[in-house]
């Protein structure tokens, strides 16, 4: 079944003369437990895909069709909520707030769907666990290692159950070893829990484990694989 | 409700974590803020409160008994003066003689009857020494020579303004005569004229006092043919300020309003008084606003500074559904704990330092003691107005980052 479905995509960038259109009538689905990785060289465009298809950014054409909802008719209120129970998200630098706990940083989406702070804060434990960082609640993000952060940010992303989980070149900025750990990680979530993955990386041996793999190039999609 | 408890959390734990000096010298911008809120406006009324209080214990006391407005004198002032006596709320009064009269100096060294004489229109207070005393403070009030005396006669007190020593500094805009203690004096009613002995000179920062001589009683109705015994005033004193209205309640409802006007001292105040202090309240609260205006930008400037440098953490907030109304919460809560905080320090260190202070220790203005007078309602008002505008200060940088495009916010875009 279809979970994302994104409809000759376009996104211009500027005005008049000093246009940069960065996609160029991009069509992409994906299906519900896929792990879809999006590659190309740097200033393809897979970035700016993948902010059309998370809602982080609206496309200057075309449509954008989320588990059924047509994301592109949401205000910004709703946008914001549609983020918080539908989509998970990691970012390349790790985004954890500084001054929170990596408990705190856990629980702050639960909080805001409206879990009460001891609801909260069990299930930020157990997810932290899950991403092997047991007894680092109460540490801040600046205690941790690069890849430890990086392992909250997924803790995050994962502990309200998204439908889709989108990251954004997650090991760009970590070490070989940690990098590899934290796609396991991600590869995990997709083979034992069916969690849909849609991620962007330059790098071919984290894109070993996806279904498929998208390659860009010029704001396009230039060939698909299938593994 | 939920944004509330998101927005504290994400407010509290960026108090927490802000560097310590920088949160300290933030709240002692506060703290100076709203002593200047306080402090100018509380010298400014305080000059006149100073003054009032002067009147009050030099003058009038806390309860003012006069003619009514159709009468020259208190009626039946003996009668009056019994039913004082059975108050035990009232502590001590003193009931006064007023009249007019010619004082003149230097009259024996004058050598010839057309020469120019040495005279001063005088108020005349006639008074019974110790009573006054106790109700005013007098002799307190005495800068050369000595206090009057129950048992003696001939002898007068003068107010400093009266002679030419003390009233030059003034120019020549009133009757000043030459004469100092233990120098004769001629007073001059109508026919009658008496010599008294100067035996001192008061001194006092109420008008009224410096502008007024004091005999005994006793001579003073018999030179002023006063046998009636209806004086012009009675001042009391309360045991407690605040017994003030309840005792001149009383004195009314039993019937002694008939015979004279009974006011507290709030009462007898003159409306332009009032209206000076009022004025000078607006007068000290403007000044004191210049420096709301500055507290408001410095707290503008902190919050805003404080938004754009976590601009892409707050895009990510955004980014992963945590809703605008959260993350501007949690900046008015930090300038709520700004103004807050420095408000309580300011009001502890007004209310446990610099009243007190004060009042031990009065600015000296040439008319009044100056106390700073800081009423805790108006403090509260003035408390409030800071701190709604604080609140605005900070909400309002906020607003504008966390109005910005999310994904531009997160990539550090422009």
């Amino acid at each position: 079944m279809e979970i994302i479905n994104a409809t000759n995509i376009h996104r211009k960038f500027g005005e008049g003369n000093l246009v940069a259109h960065v996609l160029r009538g991009i069509d992409f689905t994906v299906t519900e437990g896929e792990f879809v990785a999006i590659m190309g060289k740097s200033g393809a465009g897979k970035s700016t895909l993948m902010y059309q298809l998370s809602v982080l950014d609206e496309p200057t054409e075309g449509s954008v069709i989320i588990d059924g909802t047509d994301v592109m008719k949401l205000g910004e209120r709703e946008m914001t909520a549609f983020r918080l129970n539908t989509l998970g998200y990691i970012f390349q630098n790790y985004a954890l707030v500084p001054d929170l706990s990596a408990s705190e940083n856990v629980m702050l989406p639960l909080l805001m769907r409206g879990l009460d702070w001891e609801t909260a804060k069990q299930k930020a434990h157990e997810t932290i666990d899950s991403v092997g960082m047991e007894g680092k609640y109460n540490n801040l993000p600046a205690a941790l290692s690069g890849g430890e952060q990086q392992r909250i940010s997924v803790a995050r992303a994962i502990a309200g159950k998204p439908k889709i989980l989108f990251a954004d070149e997650p090991t760009a900025n970590l070490d070989s070893v940690s990098g590899g750990q934290v796609i396991d990680l991600i590869t995990k979530l997709n083979r034992e829990f069916g969690q849909t993955v849609v991620m962007v990386t330059h790098e071919r041996e984290y894109a070993a484990n996806c279904n498929r793999i998208v390659h860009m190039e010029d704001g396009m999609i230039i060939n698909e694989e299938t593994q | 409700m939920r944004a509330l408890r998101i927005g504290l959390l994400l407010g509290i734990r960026q108090i927490q974590r802000a560097n310590i000096w920088t949160t300290t010298l933030i709240i002692f911008v506060m703290m100076l803020t709203f002593l200047n809120l306080i402090a100018v406006s509380g010298v400014l009324v305080g000059l006149i409160e100073g003054a009032e209080r002067a009147v009050r214990e030099n003058a009038t006391g806390d309860i003012v008994i006069t003619a009514l407005d159709d009468e020259d004198r208190i009626l039946e002032t003996t009668s009056f003066i019994r039913e004082l006596e059975a108050y035990p709320e009232i502590s001590t009064y003193s009931v006064r003689f007023n009249g007019n009269a010619l004082l003149e100096a230097n009259y024996k060294e004058r050598r010839s009857l057309t020469g120019e004489r040495d005279t001063a229109a005088v108020i005349v207070n006639g008074i019974n020494p110790e009573n006054e005393d106790s109700m005013s403070k007098l002799s307190s009030l005495v800068r050369d020579g000595e206090y009057l005396r129950a048992d003696e006669e001939g002898y007068i007190l003068i107010g400093a303004y009266y002679l030419k020593e003390y009233a030059e500094d003034f120019g020549d805009i009133f009757d000043s005569i030459d004469v100092q203690v233990g120098e004769p004096v001629r007073m001059t009613i109508g026919n009658v004229s008496k010599e008294f002995i100067v035996k001192g000179i008061i001194e006092s920062k109420v008008d009224e006092v410096n502008f007024a001589t004091y005999i005994p009683e006793k001579e003073f109705r018999r030179i002023f043919g006063r046998y009636d015994r209806n004086a012009d005033q009675i001042v009391i004193r309360t045991q407690r300020p605040e017994q003030n209205a309840e005792v001149a309640a009383s004195l009314k409802d039993s019937g002694l309003a008939d015979y004279a006007k009974i006011q507290t001292y709030e009462e007898s105040l003159p409306k332009f008084l009032i209206d000076i202090k009022n004025t000078f309240n607006v007068l000290g609260t403007m000044i004191g606003s210049i420096g709301i205006v500055v507290a408001s930008i410095t707290i503008f400037i902190i919050i805003f500074i404080n938004a754009v440098s976590r601009r892409q953490q707050i895009g990510i907030l955004k980014g992963i559904g945590i809703q605008r109304n959260v993350i501007e919460i949690a900046y008015v809560l930090q300038a709520a704990f700004y103004a807050l905080s420095g408000s309580l320090l300011g009001a502890l260190f007004t209310y446990w330092f610099l009243v007190p202070y004060f009042d031990k220790n009065p600015i000296q203005f040439p008319f009044s003691d100056g106390i700073l007078a800081a009423d805790p309602e108006s403090t509260f008002w003035k408390f409030l107005v800071l701190f709604v505008i604080t609140l605005f200060a900070g909400f309002i940088p906020a607003w504008v980052i966390v109005r910005k495009n999310t994904l531009n916010s997160i990539l550090g875009r422009k």
